[in-house]
């Protein structure tokens, strides 16, 4: 039998479809009698959902514009360095 | 380098370093576009520092570009570009912060039981009740929460989508240290969350 400890350490490969079927099939089976582990298990794929679906890490204003200008720079100047 | 439009834009980043390879500057121009967010945001984590980031960020692809001769495509660009920007932040850590960096390093407490606090349920979606920017920038605090060890494998893995294999090669760490991170890092990014997006929440806001 599944318990809640190994809910908690298999979680990330669930997630991930990293795990066997026999697996996941124990961990459905405890999810659905456990509502401590299905919050769990379906709010960590909430916060997975919501960090893919973001555009999360814009640059910092600015960062992008220096960065091609220093390399244009460095192109001009040919491969000196 | 100007726009090179549609056709590179399509073109997958090993074809890209082949087109620099054989002299044409502006694929390194799409190759910068692609990947100056993950570089930049993995710098960040090592560094904390806005305007040391974006020296590194710079120094990154500076480095990229003088050896993109040597790139042979064993690995993939990303994982490459990855590693010379990790390496060149380190560079920087040890300069200003010498004896720090080892100790970032060590393998502790990672095998220590975790155990989640904040266990009610979400609002079914909460991107589309809570505000976009707001979300976005929970996300960011909640990315910036992690200690930097959890924050970079999330980073690669979660952010940038790069194989366990993949985020393993670019840190140096090995494979099961990568999962023990990413499960940990995973779930204290979904604590920092929780209170946010409870379901018991005014709807139509986060709770900041
Ligand atoms: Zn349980």
């Amino acid at each position: 039998m599944i318990r809640c400890e190994d809910i908690l350490r298999e979680v990330s490969e669930l997630l991930d479809d990293e795990i066997t079927a026999e697996m996941r099939i124990q961990i459905e089976t405890h999810l659905c009698a456990c509502r401590h582990c299905k919050v769990l298990v379906d709010t960590t794929r909430k916060t997975l959902t919501l960090v893919s679906s973001y555009t999360v890490l814009e640059l910092p204003e600015g960062v992008s514009a220096r960065l091609l200008d220093r390399l244009a720079k460095h192109m001009e100047s040919g491969p000196s360095q | 380098m100007n726009q090179h439009g549609a056709v590179a834009d399509k073109l997958t980043d090993e074809e890209l370093v082949q087109r620099v390879q054989r002299g044409d500057k502006d694929a390194f121009g799409v190759l910068v576009k692609r990947h100056e967010r993950s570089v930049y945001w993995m710098i960040e984590a090592i560094l904390h520092n806005q305007a040391d980031s974006e020296e590194i960020l710079q120094e990154s692809f500076l480095k990229a570009l003088q050896h993109i001769g040597d790139f042979r495509g064993e690995s993939r660009f990303a994982t490459w570009l990855i590693r010379i920007a990790i390496n060149e932040a380190r560079m920087r850590q040890r300069k200003y912060r010498p004896g720090q960096y080892e100790s970032l390093d060590e393998e502790k407490s990672e095998d220590s039981d975790f155990h989640p606090r904040e266990l009610s349920d979400w609002r079914p979606s909460p991107e589309q009740e809570v505000a976009q920017e707001e979300v976005a920038r929970l996300l960011r605090r909640a990315i910036q929460s992690l200690p930097e060890i959890y924050r970079q494998v999330f980073v690669l893995r979660d952010v940038q989508h790069l194989s366990t294999e993949e985020t393993a090669a670019a840190l140096g760490i090995t494979i099961p240290a990568t999962k023990t991170r990413l499960l940990r890092a995973r779930l204290m990014a979904r604590e920092f969350l929780a209170p946010h997006f409870k379901s018991s929440a005014q709807p139509g806001r986060a709770v900041l």
